[in-house]
């Protein structure tokens, strides 16, 4: 009873373990003055930094801006790229018609419009928006394709074969076959997302989480920008933990997601 | 006496050809077939100067077959002479080249009550993402409520003794379950018409013969009709009431097995059909 309990929490610590040691060596790194303070603050000096920040409110506000762009741009750009991936995935017609213009323009770096995008819109909302919306797209586009192109055809005949209408085909066949592969795309995306917001609000922006950092570049608060920095991290890890969690939720019948 | 049953090679092929247009000889076929408990709902099956071709390759060249309401017919011949093809076309999953395919309802059966065709493939064909007795109701697709397709799912499970998984996902089965899954699927809307397309293949010995005894008797109590192909000569002796020998998208030969059942394992009688059948399908004796 206290083995599988400890086992259990074991279990649970062992991911964090090296995190944890990777701060306490850096902490006592520049504690014994090993690396100078300016180059890298100790981990309680980025805790104090982030404690200020939270205490005036300004973290929480550019914290949420930056949330509010992600999720908008995802949103946008991930259901655009989910329906044309089902759309080209089930219709040759619609394939013939998008797939080559969509593989031409995924080959231009998105991040390369940057300034083409200040042009248009300035440094406001739209241009983060249309950034990150550009970037989701592909990798949800493809894998839904990839998804729904890789579904068993001896699945589908099966249906078929069982009097299943189109509808009924596709929802009790052709989507959860393809779900796997929709669930990489939506990875992908999310690290597409931050990657592409960060870049977006260091360059152009008047608020958000990477705009706190640039400013804090320009003051020299060298712990406010490896704040910024950690925060990512852990967004990362919030966003990767959702997703994981979603597919143990639906993909419990696959093996290779099962807990345990 | 068994030895009358194995027709000469033409001549096995021309009574094919002939029972087609001659309806009360199904009459006589159907009392002539194994003894029978259950409902006689089984559909019979009319192939006409039946031509199909892959990209100019033709794959069955004028076949005519009659098949009577209830009858157990197995179709061997080597691979890639058309009998999967054969299978695929009565089951309406390829169109055909050209010829007629007539599925004949048993009588007196209202018009929405008309019994499925349904088929179980070489491979179990589940939906991963759906439980065992899930993926027994979608033989049940458009048919009943929830709950009634639900019943029946688990009653068909109960009958190929897998009641106590009902709730599993077809990756924890072992191959035999998986097939004995799709055979319940299959069974469970009370099929007219049962094709089954090599779906014992990838079973190990033991487990064929298993489940060769299970799909025996569910087709002894149920009473569909049913097409077996399969490359293994001893199941279809083992298992038919009639078998057919398929070349080059024809008809070789037609033989009735009149070995009574239950069938034992080793009989002498099966023994020398199937020595005969290879033979003919090998090409080593003078067919006819």
């Amino acid at each position: 009873m206290a083995s599988t309990l400890l086992d259990d929490l074991g279990r649970r610590a062992a991911p964090w373990l090296l995190p944890v040691l990777a701060l306490a060596g850096w902490q006592a790194a520049v504690s014994a003055g090993l690396v100078s303070n300016r180059f890298m603050p100790a981990p309680f000096d980025v805790a104090r930094a982030g404690l200020a920040a939270a205490s005036t409110g300004e973290l929480w506000t550019n914290l949420g801006v930056s949330a509010l762009r992600a999720i908008a741009g995802f949103a946008i750009g991930g259901g655009i790229g989910f329906a044309l991936g089902l759309a080209n995935g089930l219709s040759r017609l619609s394939e013939r018609l998008t797939d080559t213009s969509v593989q031409m323009v995924r080959n231009v770096p998105h991040l390369s419009l940057i300034p083409l995008v200040i042009l248009w819109f300035g440094i406001g909302e739209e241009a983060k928006l249309f950034l990150v919306a550009l970037g989701v797209f592909f990798p949800i586009y493809a894998n839904t394709l990839h998804g729904i192109r890789s579904v068993d055809p001896g699945l589908v005949e099966m249906g078929r074969v069982y009097g299943m209408s189109r509808a009924e085909l596709f929802r009790r066949v052709v989507l959860p076959g393809a779900l796997p592969s929709i669930f990489v795309g939506l990875r992908y995306g999310l690290g597409i997302m931050w990657l592409t917001l960060i870049v977006a609000e260091t360059i152009s922006a008047s608020s958000g989480l990477g705009y706190m950092a640039m400013q804090a570049r320009e003051f020299m608060l060298v712990d406010v920008v490896v704040l910024a920095i950690l925060i990512y991290a852990l967004l990362g890890k919030l966003a990767d933990a959702l997703t994981r969690r979603l597919e143990r939720a639906t993909l419990a019948w696959n093996p290779a997601y099962r807990t345990a | 006496m068994l030895l009358d049953a194995i027709r000469p090679d033409a001549d096995g092929a021309d009574r094919a050809r002939e029972a087609v247009p001659a309806r009360p000889d199904s009459e006589t076929a159907r009392s002539q077939a194994a003894p029978r408990r259950g409902p006689a709902r089984g559909v019979a099956v009319t192939v006409r100067d039946l031509r199909k071709a892959f990209d100019g390759h033709t794959v069955i060249d004028g076949l005519d077959l009659h098949i009577p309401a209830g009858q157990f017919t197995a179709v061997v011949g080597r691979s890639g002479c058309g009998k999967s093809t054969l299978l695929r076309l009565i089951l309406g999953l390829e169109t055909p080249t050209g010829g007629r395919i007539q599925l004949e309802e048993p009588a007196g059966v209202a018009r929405r009550n008309v019994p499925p065709k349904r088929i179980m493939f070489q491979e179990p064909r589940l939906l991963p993402w759906a439980r065992v007795v899930d993926n027994v109701a979608v033989g049940l697709t458009g048919l009943g409520s929830r709950r009634e397709r639900r019943e029946r799912a688990l009653a068909a499970l109960a009958e190929v003794g897998l009641a106590d998984k009902a709730g599993q996902w077809p990756a924890t089965l072992s191959g035999g379950q998986r097939q004995r899954v799709a055979l319940a699927r299959a069974l469970v809307s009370g099929p007219g018409l049962l094709a089954l397309d090599e779906p014992l293949g990838a079973l190990d010995a033991l487990t064929r013969i298993g489940m060769q005894g299970l799909i025996e008797r569910i087709w002894q109590q149920q009473g569909f009709t049913a097409l077996l192909v399969t490359h293994d000569v001893a199941e279809a002796v083992a298992l038919a009431d009639r078998i057919l020998v398929v070349d080059e998208g024809r008809i070789a030969l037609d033989v009735r097995v009149d070995v009574p059942r239950p069938r034992r394992r080793g009989d002498p009688d099966l023994a020398a059909l199937e020595g005969r059948i290879l033979e003919n399908l090998l090409g080593e004796s003078p067919a006819a």
